[in-house]
């Protein structure tokens, strides 16, 4: 056997375990992570546009099949009390009519009811009955200008997100004051809450109280997101 | 220096190959690590009270950073195995590098232990591949379950769906164990040197 050969290979392998040993080490780091995602993002976030069916509607579930139990309040803090007799949702942005809205002109609108599955981004998901009015009529109210493409929403808590146009105009997406048969709770974001199959909960805004359309996104694009997580998020 | 005892020559690998198989070795434990990560925010096996597994063995920091590892890392495992399998058809390889007719023939009658044990392993390495299929197609349908309802619909519900998932890495890790066992036994060291350098 040749002795050169031999001691090539050896580092070879060498230099190979310790390149794996210094990958993995730098992977411990949070902003290692932080700038693999950044890379990959933009590619993930293209690829996801091109999935979304914007008309295309999500498998809606028997009523007898919802999961009351499976759909996890998270995170457990206080809720905001809003008074839904005097709340009016403000709607408004680069559209020709900007409006307010009490819950009884939201509940002139006919009712949308829909049994859909909820995925959470921490891997669990709960089927469950979400009715109110689709986000698409309102927006059509208030008449978008040709330049919308973003809608971003205000909670009362302070929580706040932003969606891309199609997936906010998708006949599933939901502006939700009632759930499972009742009225919405308070922990689940009453008096209006987003809710829709096409994306991941956390972009699922509870406590609304403000929509805006915009032509741009703001730099702080929602609590989560600002924190780390994927801006798209859909399913 | 004495002479080495004479040993059946070792199929040298090609370039390509070996990085293929590389390629599978790094993206699959990037993908084990970040997807334990993922685990950890609500065990398939008993949600938030369930056993989670410890820290040195995930990748990402939080779940944020899991996430960004794991979606990041499919595509290098995917794309890996894809073009893999475009060269494994292209070049006929799979014709005569994976598990045959004739290896099941001598796992059935054969006498001969060696060309036994011969077939156990290319049956084992053949094997680890539809684990991997299903490990990318368990995870596209969890990834967007509504607009590939078609393939989410494969796997019945999401807790069904979450397993299959989830077993793929036990399987995978079983699989390779009994790969690496069987490597030793066939062609010893220099076979497995084989693949690597």
């Amino acid at each position: 056997m040749n002795p050169n050969l031999m001691s090539r290979r050896q580092l070879l392998q060498l230099s190979g375990l310790s390149g794996i040993g210094l990958l993995l080490n730098g992977c411990r780091s949070a902003d290692f992570a932080e700038g693999v995602g950044n890379a990959i993002d933009p590619l993930n976030q293209r690829v996801e546009e091109m999935l979304l069916r914007p008309q295309a509607l999500a498998i809606e579930y028997p009523i007898s099949s919802i999961e009351p139990q499976a759909l996890i309040v998270n995170p457990k803090k206080t809720s905001p009390i809003i008074n839904p007799d005097t709340f009016k949702l403000i709607i408004d942005g680069v559209v020709n009519q900007p409006m307010q809205l009490s819950m009884s002109d939201l509940q002139k609108i006919p009712l949308q009811s829909m049994v859909i599955r909820h995925v959470c981004v921490e891997g669990w998901a709960a089927i469950v009955q979400w009715g109110g009015v689709r986000l698409r009529d309102l927006i059509a109210l208030a008449q978008p200008q040709v330049s919308a493409r973003y809608v971003y929403f205000t909670s009362g808590d302070g929580y706040y997100e932003s969606w891309d146009m199609p997936s906010a105009l998708h006949p599933q997406t939901l502006l939700a004051y009632q759930m499972n048969g009742q009225p919405l709770p308070v922990d689940n974001g009453a008096p209006l809450r987003l809710a829709a199959p096409i994306k991941l909960g956390y972009k699922q805004s509870k406590w609304v109280t403000r929509v805006t359309i915009m032509n741009q996104l703001p730099s702080k694009k929602g609590y989560w997101e600002d924190q780390g997580y994927e801006w798209f998020a859909g399913l | 220096m004495a002479t080495p005892k004479k040993s059946p020559p070792i199929n040298h690998q090609k370039l390509i190959v070996k990085l293929f198989h590389g390629t599978i070795i790094v993206s699959l434990i990037l993908m084990i690590g970040s997807g334990l990560q993922i685990y950890n925010a609500t065990p398939v096996f008993g949600g938030k009270d369930g056993w989670h597994f410890p820290k040195f063995l995930t990748l990402g920091h939080w779940l944020a950073g899991g996430r960004d590892w794991h979606f990041a890392m499919m595509w290098l495992y995917s794309f890996n195995l894809l073009v893999y399998g475009i060269y494994i058809l292209l070049t006929k390889r799979w014709k005569k590098r994976f598990v045959s007719g004739s290896d099941v023939q001598v796992l059935k009658t054969g006498q001969n232990p060696k060309r036994k044990a011969y077939a156990w392993h290319r049956l084992i390495y053949t094997g680890i591949i539809p684990i991997l299929i299903l490990s990318i197609a368990s995870g596209l349908a969890m990834y967007k379950p509504v607009q590939l309802a078609w393939l989410a619909g494969l796997f019945g519900n999401w807790q069904t769906l979450r397993t299959i998932h989830f077993i793929t890495v036990p399987i995978s890790l079983l699989f390779m164990t009994a790969h690496v066992l069987m490597n030793l036994k066939v062609g010893g060291i220099k076979i497995v040197r084989s693949m690597f350098v």
